[in-house]
């Protein structure tokens, strides 16, 4: 119990240290011998209190435990947590202000629980204290009503409805820190946590607002006049609580501050931390220099620190620039795909290929119609148009000129049979070709050729899907059909394409390196060149893949 | 160029009822009075913008004739949107609009938006097809209606934009599946689906990404 206590004001301590402006005040309350004996002292009180509570000693250090460890939960989650200065400030003064009033409360109720007996009192009261009425256990009740909640409505709550009394307000529910004031011990302390709590006051009366005044020092006066009354009566319970050993020897200023600590555990801590909640929220909002004191020190970790804000900016802003800059090269320089895509190869090919999965539907459909010697003939026809349409294996030493080229295309297309038409194709090399013959090497960056490279594999690659296409629709309407023939054309066609292909690439790698040679970017050219053969390798496999997704459309015809 | 989505178009009708000069007027803005006959598909594309979203319109003009009809066939599936062509100053294309209709309504899926256009408005001296029975069978079949001229390009960007915003329409409704290619939406390359399940946050403030249906 009294370590915990010590605890709490070490810690309280320490939240004073870490702000600059009140350490000074709250190092004058803590430093003072005196005042800590006072906090001592009071702390074993409250452990008498405890004890003398509740006949069962656990159940009432259990319930005290409970309010502290809710104030405790209650400081914690309070985010400001760099306030508890303040906070406890406006505990201090709390404090103070229940020396009197729970006292006159307890008397109160001492002298009859019943809430009708005293209407000011009963003014007071919230609804919770409704439940401490009907209760029968006295001492435990005590224990476990929350006196604070007293404190609370007169200071909080009542006060939202009458903001605008300010003045005689502070003068009234502030006043029993007169009480403080008399003993000499603790002026030093008393006047500079009131300097923080009137600070507080202030803050609170304008945020909060306060009471009716008069009601107010009604209040007052009738609570005062019943401590007056009931004094031997607070005595007598002190004894009856068990307090008998501190409460004797104790000068008057102790008693004060036994009663208050008293009532300061007892009382429920949450209150305070309602208070304390609404005084911070006021204190935020108000401040500004907290807020400054709360950047400095690091202390709301909900909110980031401007240093961390602004590293978190600027990279940021470095990304999006590099993302940016990828993307002003990438507008400058296409993918192949896009390229391919831009010259509808793409769209060609996904027709292609459902032309192509047409016909295999077909071709099942006719399977399953078979039986017997007729299936067993469909299969062995399919297989030799599969057979037919089987690529040569490629002779990577001989290299295919370009007129053999041209004159391979030519003869196959006469043989298929069929109106399609590489003109558009041959037409584009031709033009590329001539381009890269007069090109000025050392005006022409290496990208820029490399680029052309990719454009010019791209298109020739849509252009020979197109034609691969269109050679699958011309084909299933053409009347007479010569599989034979219309396989080893598209072969021819094929490997035609794919030698261009070859030519195209090696032509674009043969000035790349010219260029390489005078250039102090090899790695990079040679970079471009590799890129450049991997895109011709994949032209070449989308030619091929269209050539086989022929294949089908040949069997229908061949069925 | 990048576009939040892809729809796919086809247009299908009787051969000459003008389809491909309908496709090249949208595309290129130009008419081309004698057109070579289709061979099985042709493509055009062209961007558009609905709800602030480009939209990339990707027509799959179709033969024609009846030679191709089995080809034309197999490319409907996976198309979003179709036009439906006929002349109105041939008969005969009126005509074969059940079919035509029939055809696409079995080979693409169900909620594949359709609008019946009335082409060649030009031609009104030449008229055979008042354009209230366009309406009505329109209206008897749950279509999209209006007259066009691909000659003067009356209503041809309408008919392309209308039928695009319809589909739109579909996609906020949730009616269409974005994930599902096979209704001839594909998400734009920089546009991943977020929550297709919402239905139209609405407006361009929404969410790009949820939109993506």
């Amino acid at each position: 119990m009294e370590t915990s206590d010590s605890e709490y004001f070490e810690s309280a301590d320490e939240d004073f240290q870490s702000d600059d402006e009140d350490t000074k005040t709250v190092r004058s309350v803590t430093n003072d011998e005196t005042s800590e004996k006072c906090v001592k002292s009071a702390t074993t009180q409250l452990k008498n209190v405890e004890i003398g509570l509740d006949d069962n000693k656990s159940s009432g250090k259990s319930s005290v435990d409970n309010v502290r460890k809710d104030d405790e939960n209650n400081v914690s989650t309070s985010k400001a947590r760099n306030e508890s200065s303040k906070k406890l400030g406006t505990r201090l003064s709390k404090k103070s202000d229940s020396v009197e009033k729970h006292d006159d409360i307890k008397v109160v109720e001492a002298e009859s629980p019943k809430p009708d007996v005293n209407p000011t009192s009963k003014n007071t009261i919230s609804n919770e204290e409704n439940l401490w009425d009907e209760s029968e256990d006295w001492g435990h009740d005590k224990e476990e009503e929350n006196m604070w909640d007293n404190d609370e409505w007169e200071a909080v709550d009542e006060p939202s409805s009458q903001p605008e009394e300010k003045v005689p307000q502070s003068n009234t529910a502030w006043g029993s820190w007169g009480n403080w004031g008399v003993s000499s011990i603790l002026t030093t302390a008393t006047q500079s946590v009131s300097s923080i709590t009137q600070g507080i006051t202030t803050v609170l009366e304008t945020g909060i607002g306060v009471p009716e005044p008069e009601e107010l020092a009604r209040i007052n006066q009738t609570e005062k006049q019943k401590l007056k009354e009931l004094s031997p009566d607070t005595e007598d319970k002190s004894t009856g609580f068990g307090l008998n050993n501190l409460v004797m020897g104790v000068s008057h200023l102790t008693k004060l501050v036994e009663t208050t600590s008293t009532k300061v555990i007892s009382g429920g801590l949450d209150t305070l931390e309602t208070i304390g909640k609404k005084t911070m929220e006021v204190l935020q909002e108000g401040d500004p220099g907290l807020k400054k004191k709360r950047a400095f020190l690091k202390i709301d970790q909900d909110k980031p620190v401007l240093s961390q804000l602004l590293r978190e900016a600027k990279e940021k802003a470095e990304e999006e620039n590099k993302v940016l800059e990828e993307k002003h090269f990438a507008k400058k320089a296409k993918n192949y795909e896009t390229l391919f895509d831009d010259h509808q190869g793409l769209v060609h090919l996904e027709a292609l290929e459902m032309l192509s999965k047409q016909c295999d539907i077909k071709l099942q459909t006719l399977l399953e119609s078979y039986s017997g010697e007729s299936l067993t003939e469909m299969q062995e026809t399919m297989d030799q148009v599969k057979e037919l349409c089987e690529l040569p294996d490629e002779d990577e030493d001989e290299q295919t000129s370009w007129s053999e080229i041209l004159e391979k295309l030519n003869s196959a297309v006469s043989e298929i049979n069929i109106p399609i038409s590489y003109k558009k194709l041959i037409d584009t090399w031709e033009e590329t070709e001539v381009w890269l013959n007069h090109l000025k090497l050392e005006v022409c960056d290496e990208r820029e050729l490399h680029q052309q490279a990719v454009e010019t594999l791209a298109q020739l690659t849509a252009l020979a899907v197109e034609q691969f296409h269109k050679a699958g629709e011309l084909l299933l309407v053409k009347e007479h059909r010569s599989t034979a023939d219309e396989a080893d054309s598209l072969v021819q066609l094929t490997t035609s394409l794919t030698s261009l292909i070859g030519i195209v690439a090696a032509k674009f790698s043969e000035k790349l390196n010219a260029k390489s040679s005078n250039s102090k970017n090899k790695e990079a050219i040679n970079g471009l060149i590799t890129t450049v053969f991997f895109e011709a390798a994949n032209s070449s496999s989308y030619i091929q893949d269209a050539f086989q997704l022929l294949v089908p459309v040949l069997q229908v015809g061949a069925v | 160029m990048s576009y939040a989505y892809l729809f796919k178009y086809i247009i299908i009708g009787d051969t000459g009822v003008g389809k491909s000069c309908l496709l090249l007027q949208f595309t290129d803005k130009r008419f081309q009075p004698v057109h070579d006959l289709t061979i099985g598909v042709e493509f055009g594309a062209r961007m558009i913008t609905i709800d602030g979203k480009q939209i990339k319109l990707q027509i799959w003009d179709t033969a024609g004739q009846e030679a191709f009809r089995s080809i034309t066939r197999s490319y409907y599936r996976g198309a979003a949107g179709a036009l439906l062509v006929y002349d109105i100053t041939r008969r005969e294309t009126f005509n074969h609009l059940t079919t035509w209709l029939d055809d696409a309504r079995q080979h693409s899926n169900s909620n594949m938006v359709i609008m019946l256009i009335g082409n060649k408005s030009d031609l009104e001296s030449r008229r055979e097809v008042k354009k209230e029975e366009g309406e009505a069978f329109a209206r008897e079949h749950g279509l999209v209606f209006m007259e066009t001229s691909a000659k003067t390009a009356a209503n041809v960007e309408e008919a392309f934009i209308n039928t695009a915003k319809e589909i739109y329409e579909k996609i906020q409704e949730g009616v269409f599946d974005i994930n599902n290619e096979a209704n001839g939406i594909k998400i734009g390359p920089q546009h991943s689906p977020t929550n297709p399940s919402l239905p139209g946050a609405g407006g361009a403030g929404g969410s790009q990404g949820s939109s993506c249906c």
